[in-house]
């Protein structure tokens, strides 16, 4: 694929993720040939699918189908994924009840906009790898979005007579948002290009504490305005931390690696020259 | 004297060549780790290496070189730090010295010196830093004044590494005021009028030196590049000090883990805590997953034609935060070895607590990606 291609690619998805979000989207993404993006070129479709939902704060079901893809079973069915603490979930191809009219249970997750459902434990013996890397790069795409939010109000808002993205602390607090992101950028190109479970699953681990280490820093500039509902920010903050649990947090992950080096007594070189 | 048989064409054949020499060629350091020793040791795996040819893959044949990508050098310096051969700050030096001769020395100078940093016959130093200039580099005063076709040095340089051991040294100099009032010489260390006093580090290894320049008279021939180059010289550095030698200096890390790793096996063998320690564990390995993986895309890009700039900070912060959470992981996993027993530990997070120093500080890069990254303007 050619970089026309691909950005036209970008372009055609980030225009439906902007008109829509949830069942609407999934629909929407249907007919732009989501399947057979995922089937011909699932390391186009992956990453630039995935950052946009991030980027453009939308959802919608496509997880699924990744981790379907990499069991080999059909698309458009919903699985059950494992979460944090031992829990399990099911990410529903509809719209979340808190989305609809205002009905019993609305309102029980941290991020009420996503269809998400606690189920009873699934298969513990899932291909969880693809849909990592995927979540990666969601994750990257919340850290970005609200990078951007922090970036802006830095540059617009004024204390002591000057902008505060003037002042040290404030651009040393971005600098190290743009760090943790492109150090996860890294590692989710990384498990593109050899996407071993392990690379994946460290993939995941980076992205999920450095969308976690943006939405701290960026809170902190974004100051009152940020802590408002009314502010963008909170909806990439609930997403954050939602998608950091799924398929494993960066903190269950990382421990998971240090077992893992600590059985093999050998740490691997994932990536090499 | 074995020298490769056939030419490795691709970077893997490279490696694996390289690999298939060491098992026939055991250059294992001895026990002498002081700094002596390590420059001793430094010079003897040079030595080998020029011999062998390896050491001259990835450089050009004006310089004695053998060609083939620059990607050759960082494979051969992380195949000598993960043998652990020779200590990697050291041996990456020439990774920023012999480019700045090949760029900016008149070619036969660059023809007649580059061999002797590269064969181990030498060891040069990199002069910038002053007492009145850090992060201000900038700002440097130390003086040169025309007289003839030569030129005269007054000045007084400070944190010059193995500036007592080298016979050459890249100095930054000022001609006129301003970033292009900053001109850069190649001076023999044995120039009278120069004096090196060594100073003491906190990790015991005494690395670097003060250096005075009292009416030092350098020929015009020596200078690198033109008048007022000097700023620039010391910018195009940067691509280089980031691209192999962070390669270098990641694979020394990974081999430092790997011991960690072994050596809290043992201890909880002992207490009988395996599994305790894991998140610590798995932090520092991802820290260092991240900057391999992120090192890894700037020597691609390096490679294929791209000019590095601003973004190379990203990576020093990268490698300097995961450097120092690999040591302060391991001086939490094996207590009390840094602070009573493990002289080799103790030295080793000393010298991590310079990451965030050298090269820049951490602070200097955040300004970077501040203003030229994330485009925030003036502070
Ligand atoms: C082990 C080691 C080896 C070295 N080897 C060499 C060598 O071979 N050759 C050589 O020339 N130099 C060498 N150096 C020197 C090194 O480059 C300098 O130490 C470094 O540039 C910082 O300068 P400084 O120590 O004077 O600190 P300063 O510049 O005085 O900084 C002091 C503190 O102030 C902060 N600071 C300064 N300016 C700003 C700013 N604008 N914004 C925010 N914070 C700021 C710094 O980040 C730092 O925390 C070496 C240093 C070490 C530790």
């Amino acid at each position: 694929m050619d970089t026309a291609e691909h950005d036209l690619i970008v372009e055609t998805f980030r225009k439906a993720m902007t008109g829509s979000s949830g069942a609407a989207l999934d629909a929407a993404l249907d007919e732009l040939g989501w399947a057979d993006l995922l089937a011909e070129e699932p390391d186009t479709a992956i990453p630039v699918v995935f950052t946009l939902l991030g980027e453009t704060g939308s959802h919608a079901s496509v997880l699924n189908d990744v981790v379907a893809q990499a069991g080999g079973e059909p698309l458009g069915t919903t699985v059950t994924l494992p979460f944090t603490g031992g829990r399990w979930v099911r990410w529903e191809r509809a719209d979340a009840p808190a989305a609809q009219p205002p009905s019993e249970g609305a309102g029980d997750l941290l991020d009420p906009t996503l269809p998400l459902r606690l189920a009873e434990p699934g298969d513990p013996d899932l291909h969880l790898a693809a849909a990592r890397r995927a979540l990666g790069w969601w994750l990257l795409g919340t850290g970005r979005a609200m990078l951007a939010l922090a970036r802006e109000h830095a540059l617009a808002r004024t204390q002591f007579g000057r902008p505060i993205a003037s002042f040290q602390a404030v651009r040393h607090r971005l600098a190290e948002t743009l760090v943790a992101l492109e150090g996860a950028e890294a590692t989710l190109n990384a498990a593109t290009a050899s996407p071993e479970p392990f690379t994946c699953l460290l993939a995941k681990a980076a992205a999920g504490r450095a969308s976690l280490d943006a939405a701290r820093h960026c809170q902190q500039v974004l100051a009152g305005i940020g802590f408002t509902a009314e502010h963008d920010f909170h909806h990439h903050l609930r997403r954050t931390l939602t998608l950091d649990g799924l398929l494993g947090s960066a903190r269950d992950l990382t421990r998971q690696a240090g077992a893992h080096i600590r059985e093999q007594g050998h740490a691997p070189r994932l990536i090499n020259l | 004297m074995t020298s490769p048989v056939t030419e490795p064409a691709t970077i893997g054949e490279f490696r694996a060549a390289v690999r298939e020499w060491f098992t026939h060629n055991d250059l294992s350091a001895g026990p002498d780790h002081s700094l002596d020793g390590q420059v001793a040791q430094l010079a003897r795996v040079r030595r080998a290496l020029y011999d062998a040819g390896w050491m001259r893959y990835g450089w050009p044949a004006e310089v004695g070189g053998l060609g083939g990508p620059a990607a050759l050098r960082a494979v051969l310096g992380e195949e000598v730090a993960s043998r652990d051969l020779a200590e990697p700050g050291i041996y990456s030096m020439i990774e920023v010295l012999a480019p700045t001769m090949i760029s900016y020395a008149p070619p036969a100078l660059a023809a007649e010196m580059v061999p002797l940093l590269l064969s181990g016959a030498e060891q040069w130093c990199q002069g910038f830093s002053e007492p009145g200039s850090g992060s201000d580099l900038a700002s440097l005063s130390t003086r040169a004044e025309p007289h003839g076709d030569d030129w005269v040095v007054n000045g007084q340089k400070v944190w010059t590494s193995l500036a007592q051991y080298s016979q050459r040294c890249v100095l930054l100099t000022r001609t006129a005021p301003g970033h292009g009032g900053i001109t850069a010489f190649f001076v023999d260390m044995d120039t009278p009028g120069i004096t090196v006093r060594p100073l003491r580090t906190m990790h015991g290894i005494d690395e670097f030196a003060e250096v005075f320049f009292d009416d030092v008279v350098v020929p015009g021939d020596r200078m690198l590049g033109r008048p007022g180059d000097g700023w620039q010289l010391a910018m195009d550095l940067l691509p280089h000090e980031r691209s192999t030698c962070f390669w270098h200096r990641v694979a020394f890390l990974y081999e430092r883990l790997e011991r960690l790793v072994g050596e809290t096996a043992t201890t909880t063998a002992t207490t009988g805590a395996a599994g305790a320690d894991d998140a610590d564990l798995g932090a520092a390995y991802l820290a260092l997953h991240t900057i391999r993986c992120r090192s890894h895309a700037t020597q691609r890009r390096l490679a294929d034609g791209a000019r590095l700039g601003p973004e190379t900070s990203i990576d020093k912060v990268l490698l300097a935060t995961a450097e120092q959470r690999l040591f302060d992981t391991a001086r939490d996993l094996l207590p009390g070895a840094v602070e009573l027993t493990d002289p080799r530990w103790r030295s080793e997070y000393l010298y991590s607590r310079a990451a965030t120093i050298y090269g820049g500080t951490a602070e200097i890069q955040r300004n970077i990606i501040a203003r030229r990254l994330l485009d925030l303007g003036k502070e």
